[in-house]
């Protein structure tokens, strides 16, 4: 940048993000006098005074209100890929081009509207309904964000993966060729001397459900384990990828991207949730909720679901009657100045939640400021009785003595001798208002302090009432304590711990991804207790799991796409030794035959934990528990997204004696990608089929139908069909002969069986269950099916389902999916949809589960640790203050996300991201304001520029993330001997995950600083010191 | 950021919007002051905008649907976003204050008498224009701007600003920007009408909203609501750091700048 630039800029008025509006205003001075010399030289445009505006969509009649659409276009609903969100859109495409022209929101669509429209409601209304006709289109909105708006050029980019690639250097070199897809099939599928270095093994090979892959460890599983599958996240067509990997290929390892994205927050949540299998959540209710504390995330500034939670929020905080506090280490948009009455930003240290939310716990149970009626319903009985939708185990008994062989469980009536243990009616015991132990399901109360020994058919034992033990937990530190430990002073502790209370149930606490820490598990936990406590599960202003979606891919009522002949169920160990106990394993027992102490074991395994790509991939390098000789990633990009990883994986996966095969099936060359061997091009957004889901807190149930709303670009199969993820597998299962895959695959509910050969043979006919579900959509009207662009659809849909599916089916994707009715929202006080399972406050399954290192079991109930590392010990056991003065954390930018570097319209606002320091910290380090610094952890260093402020807690160091790519364009590739050149652009700015390191005292290699009970990615909280490179003036 | 200097306050006196406001009755057929005659557009209309700054999240999705709706070269606005780090002045709290910032559709705006082919000019109903066949890319528009809510197009070599859409709402539909609003904080409509949705808002509202740089006295016709008093002038703030820097150290400079 020139000089002139930057000084003009830095007179500029905007700080913190984004761009002046007065960068605009340099271009003029300097073309000042050339338009008179000249002329008009610049191109006409096509209005004169409209510019080159796009031409409108459609017009309405200012007096009738009748809708009049533009002929060159069309609109067309499916869904948006701009994040994890995955709003549903309308696109605006050009029908002579066939050019996305522009993306707002789909109107029926509760991700992207304030209240949307009922589904009955004919679609040239909804377009009535989003205009300035009456201006209905003000009042009742339908957004697309700033993301979901750039994300468009996606399509377009030079930076596409159009054409299958091949390596020709050694892998990580960027040198590719292209191939035909099928010449890509037949090599991956029968293997052999592929590149040159040898003897490759071929899937066909690998495929083997007989063979164990290790027969001292039979557990393990069969040889067809050592295929590792892995994508980013569901965008609607995991259902697909898992019929693949899990039933056909018969793999049991499958890893996304949750462990590095917010698996602590999810854990803790499930476990208080009583949910580890699916580790539910809840969201406040924003629209009621009278009063919010969020913990580690910052809805309108990011978070999921982005739109609807920055909407409602903005709302609430304007015209409704919410106020909330934000507790974080970052300033954030959250915080808003205009609306300065109703909100608060709070800075704690970052990883350090767990200390103020058990604060706020032991306040809470100190001045009986819970929901004590609630909490001392035992039982559905007891609920249903009072009312409520649901009920909690404070009051259930612990078994709290580590002598008797039930220890950490419930008490239930069966060590009593009341019932048959395992049987139906074998309910917990709880202590009933007059003293006496009695069945949960028949005392309508339960005392909810417990402490007693009780006679069981093992002895005399120590028994202790859930809620007693999290006050034993709570009591363990005071409230000062607490507030050393958190940097939050104790009175601001105890005014906001009043506060949270003193609006009974409609209070709300929420979290997210702040809680990937090294203590990230228990502080989620420990949060998610405080909407137990105050009782706001289920009710209206409290906090909602959410009304779910419409499964397509079940065995649905016209097709089933869930099971098939042959289908296979896959065995054995997860590659990230989680979901089965150590305990199990024949490991284990040798250690314990040979008479050696079988603790620590050699890797944590982590039986609560979910398939985690943060082990999955080192593990199987490594070959503990066992190697892989395959993978296919989709869309997966671990060494942007993991806190370390790449420092440690890079040289690993760079030789293919460690991995023979890596195929990876994307648009774009990411970071972990360019070491793939094949690269399979993937359609990208509005090119795709799938269903997709809400997020927590949508209260009404919903699916979103998404299809290629244009053709997509990359290349074609030898049939003709776009070659794309769910193409390959297709492709790929017929060339393997995989059950489920090719003719006859699809059972219909009349018994008749159908092929699967292209993708539309398995979404079309989900499309059917879902519109076919209850009480079947109607049929769609020609008018529906012209207004929503899906005339080129309808073809499709009649030569792939049934006769009197076809107008239902035409109805979903002419609304862009099935949609709840807004009505369904509420009953009465309570939520329309209740999350009915018992609420932990003591869970069993953390309660009784082993830790691999120590042989103990962890605390059933939120307790407070310091972030520490596998063998227990504590982060500033290895790396203290003196050393290493800052906590580095990462937060969520409110534009940018982790693969959104490539869209030019978010790079004009925001091209890179300077570092946030507090002010303090910057006069004790010597830092200024616009300072490049030099960060350096255990684990890494990078260069980055210092926004000092008071924007950002004292002590620690804020990384927005999204930036500081090496790929995704900004990398230049030789392809058929042509380079590709990178935009250096991309790669500006830092990337905390650069900054992660190895777990000191991990001894299975090498591994990643992963948190302990969730094995999440620890990117909050990481040892960091900074220095000044060069001052800049 | 430090606090924004409080001397500042004393320098302005708190003109609100209905100092801005005042013009509106006078609404004459002939020029106000030096402005030549209104022209084209609806005489029964007079467009504005409300921005209610408590709604705003900051996203900037009206920044990326005007740009993309309007087709403005990379690193040219005509809307944006602006972000503030600030200390509130009572309960020294800090927090984040968002300002969206566009043409302001004055009711006397400086822009439209300096051009010298009368490219730039106001329509009945109060949009201001510019006339790509007629302008000559002089820039003297984007001098005489207060706002700094004009630039040049490299494309065009014209004058280019917001037009409020002018050509969706002539034809029934919203601006980019507004129908984009995530946070609902962007209004328009016709305040001439006492039934619309602006018109009963700033009826509501009143006494607290407030325009951009009232002493220029050119009556923006983009008012705020929420607006903190420090900003309706340029705000004494440090700047945000545009110097990009790459992992080697070097700088790289701004992107988009080649225009």
């Amino acid at each position: 940048m020139d000089k002139n630039r930057r000084n003009f800029l830095k007179g500029a008025a905007a700080a913190g993000g984004a761009a002046t509006f007065a960068a605009g205003y340099y271009g003029p001075l300097e073309k000042m006098g050339k338009g008179l010399v000249n002329g008009t030289s610049g191109v006409a445009t096509a209005d004169r005074l409209h510019g080159n505006s796009l031409a409108p969509e459609y017009s309405v009649d200012p007096k009738t209100g009748e809708v009049v659409l533009n002929p060159d276009q069309r609109i067309a609903f499916t869904v948006c890929y701009g994040c994890t969100t995955k709003c549903g859109v309308r696109v605006r495409i050009d029908n002579n081009e066939e050019k996305v022209l522009r993306v707002s929101g789909n109107p029926y669509h509760p991700l992207s509207s304030d209240e949307h429209l009922d589904e009955s409601a004919p679609v040239l209304e909804a377009f009535q309904r989003m205009s300035s006709f009456q201006d209905q289109g003000q009042l009742n909105r339908s957004t697309a964000c700033a993301r979901g708006n750039a994300a468009m050029s996606q399509l377009t980019s030079d930076q596409r993966v159009l054409k299958c690639l091949k390596r020709t250097g050694p892998r990580g070199s960027n040198q590719w060729e292209t191939i035909p897809f099928e010449q890509l099939l037949d090599e991956i599928v029968a293997g052999g001397n592929l590149f040159g270095e040898g003897e490759v093994e071929g899937l066909r090979s690998i495929r083997d459900l007989k063979t164990p892959l290790d027969s001292e460890n039979p557990e393990y599983g069969p040889k067809s384990n050592q295929l590792l599958v892995m994508e980013a996240t569901d965008y609607g067509r995991s259902a697909l990828l898992k019929r693949f990997a899990f039933n056909a290929f018969g793999t049991r390892n499958y890893g996304h991207h949750g462990a590095y994205c917010g698996l602590a927050f999810r854990m803790g949540s499930g476990a208080l949730m009583n949910d580890l299998a699916k580790n539910a959540h809840v969201k406040p209710d924003y629209a009621n909720v009278k009063f919010a504390l969020f913990i580690g995330t910052a809805p309108s500034q990011a978070g999921n679901p982005f739109k609807r939670q920055g909407r409602l929020l903005a709302q609430a905080r304007t015209s409704g009657n919410m106020e909330y506090v934000l507790v974080d280490p970052a300033l954030t948009a959250a915080a808003s100045h205009s609306a300065s009455d109703r909100n608060r930003w709070v800075s704690i240290l970052p990883g350090t939640d767990t200390a103020f939310a058990m604060a706020l716990i032991r306040w809470m149970l100190v001045n009986e400021a819970y929901a004590k009626d609630y909490l001392e319903l035992p039982g559905n009985m007891a609920a249903s009785k009072a009312g409520e939708s649901g009920h909690t185990n404070a009051t259930h008994l612990v078994i709290d003595d580590d002598n008797h062989p039930r220890a950490g469980y419930f008490l239930r009536l069966s060590d009593i001798a009341q019932a048959q243990a395992g049987a139906d009616d074998d309910y917990p015991v709880v202590v009933n208002m007059t003293g006496d132990f009695e069945s949960s399901e028949v005392a309508t109360r339960g005392q909810l302090f417990v402490e007693r020994t009780v006679e069981t058919g093992a002895g005399p034992v120590r028994v202790r009432s859930s809620l007693f033990k999290l006050r034993q937990e709570a009591m363990r530190y005071s409230i000062e304590e607490y507030a050393e430990f958190c940097g939050i002073e104790p009175d601001v502790i105890r005014n906001l711990a009043k506060r949270f209370t003193s609006f009974g149930r409609m209070a709300a606490a929420d979290t997210h991804g702040g809680m990937m820490s090294g203590s990230g598990f228990y502080a989620s936990y420990s949060i998610n207790m405080l909407n137990l406590l105050v009782g706001s599960f289920n009710q209206k202003g409290g906090v909602a799991k959410g009304g779910g979606s419409f499964n397509g891919v079940g065995a649905g009522p016209r097709y089933n796409l869930e099971d098939f002949p042959g289908k296979v169920g896959p065995k054995g160990v997860f590659l990230s030794r989680s979901r089965f106990p150590y305990e199990k394993t024949n490991e284990y027992k040798r250690r314990v035959a040979a008479g050696e102490s079988p603790y620590p074991a050699a890797a944590p395994w982590r039986s609560l934990a979910p398939p985690i790509l943060t082990e999955h991939l080192l593990s199987g390098l490594e070959g503990y528990p066992y190697k892989i000789k395959a993978m296919i990633g989709v869309m997966a990009n671990p060494m942007y997204g993991q806190a370390g990883l790449t420092s440690l994986l890079e040289e690993k996966l760079k030789d293919p004696g460690n991995i023979g095969l890596y195929v990876a099936v994307d648009g774009f060359i990411n970071e972990t990608n360019r070491f793939a061997d094949y690269v399979v091009p993937d359609s990208v957004m509005y090119e795709v089929w799938g269903f997709t889901g809400a997020w927590s807190g949508t209260l009404t149930k919903m699916t979103t139908a998404c299809w290629p709303v244009v053709e997509p670009r990359q290349a074609k199969t030898a049939a003709g069909e776009p070659v794309c993820m769910d193409n390959f597998f297709i492709e790929l299962g017929k060339r393997l002969e995989l059950p489920g895959f090719g003719d006859n695959s699809i059972e219909g509910a009349d018994g008749q069986m159908h092929g699967l050969n292209r993708a539309e043979d398995f979404y079309l006919r989900a499309a059917a269950n879902i519109a076919m579900a209850g009480k079947p959509l109607p049929v769609a009207s020609d008018e529906d099916i012209h207004a929503s662009g899906i005339e080129a659809l309808l073809d499709r849909i009649k030569s792939t389902v049934a006769g009197d599916e076809v107008g239902p089916v035409a109805h979903l994707y002419s609304r862009g999916g099935r949609f709840e009715t807004m009505a369904k929202a509420y009953d009465k006080d309570k939520l329309g949809h209740a999350w009915k399972r018992p609420l932990c406050v003591y869970n069993e399954a953390v309660g009784t589960a082993i830790d691999s290192y120590s042989g103990k079991r962890l605390v059933g109930t939120p307790t407070h640790h310091a972030p520490r590392f596998w063998d227990g010990s504590l982060l500033r056991d290895h790396y203290p203050e003196s050393e290493w003065p800052l906590l580095a954390f990462s937060f969520k930018s409110n534009l940018m996300n982790s693969y959104a570097i490539g869209l030019e319209r978010l790079r004009m606002i925001k091209p890179y991201n300077p570092v946030l320091l507090h002010r303090n910290d910057a006069e004790k380090f010597g830092v200024r304001h616009g300072d490049t610094i030099s960060i350096e952890s255990p684990g890494g260093k990078v260069l980055a520029l210092a926004l000092v402020g008071g924007n950002v807690h004292e002590g620690a160091l804020g990384i927005e993330h999204g930036y500081g790519h090496r790929e995704l364009g900004a990398a230049s590739h030789i392809i058929d001997g042509q380079e590709r050149a990178g935009n250096p652009y991309l790669a500006a700015g830092v990337n905390i995950n650069d900054l992660g390191f190895a777990d000191p005292t991990r001894k299975d290699g090498t591994a990643t600083w992963l948190e302990n009970v969730s094995g999440a990615s620890v990117r909050q909280g990481l040892p960091v010191r900074v220095r000044v490179v060069e001052s800049m003036a | 950021m430090d606090k924004i200097r409080r001397a500042l306050l004393g320098q302005i006196a708190k003109l609100t919007a209905g100092a801005a406001l005042v013009p509106l009755s006078s609404i004459a057929s002939a020029g106000i002051n030096d402005q030549p005659p209104r022209r084209e557009g609806d005489p029964e209309k007079r467009y504005a905008m409300l921005i209610d700054l408590r709604a705003c999240i900051g996203c900037q999705a009206c920044t990326v649907s005007c740009h993309i709706e309007n087709e403005a070269p990379l690193g040219n606005f005509r809307t944006i976003v602006s972000q503030y780090e600030v200390e509130h002045e009572e309960t020294g709290n800090t927090a984040t204050f968002m300002l969206p910032r566009l043409c302001n559709h004055c009711e006397t705006p400086p822009c439209v008498p300096v051009c010298p082919v009368q490219a730039t000019f106001q329509r009945e109903d109060g949009i201001v224009v510019v006339d790509n066949e007629a302008c000559v890319g002089c820039a003297y528009c984007v001098q005489a701007c207060p706002y700094d809510a004009r630039f040049i197009n490299e494309y065009t070599q014209t004058a280019d600003k917001c037009t409020f859409c002018a050509h969706r709402l002539d034809v029934g539909l919203l601006p980019a920007c507004v129908e984009s609003c995530v946070g609902g904080a962007r209004i328009i409509g016709d305040i001439r009408d006492p039934d619309s949705q602006i018109s009963r808002m700033m009826k509501e509202h009143y006494d607290e909203l407030m325009v951009l740089k009232p002493e220029m006295g050119t009556a923006p016709h983009v008012f705020y609501l929420g607006m903190d008093e420090r900003f309706v002038s340029r705000p004494d703030a440090k700047p945000a750091i545009w110097d990009v820097r790459d992992q080697q150290g070097e700088e790289v400079g701004y992107e988009f700048s080649g225009h």
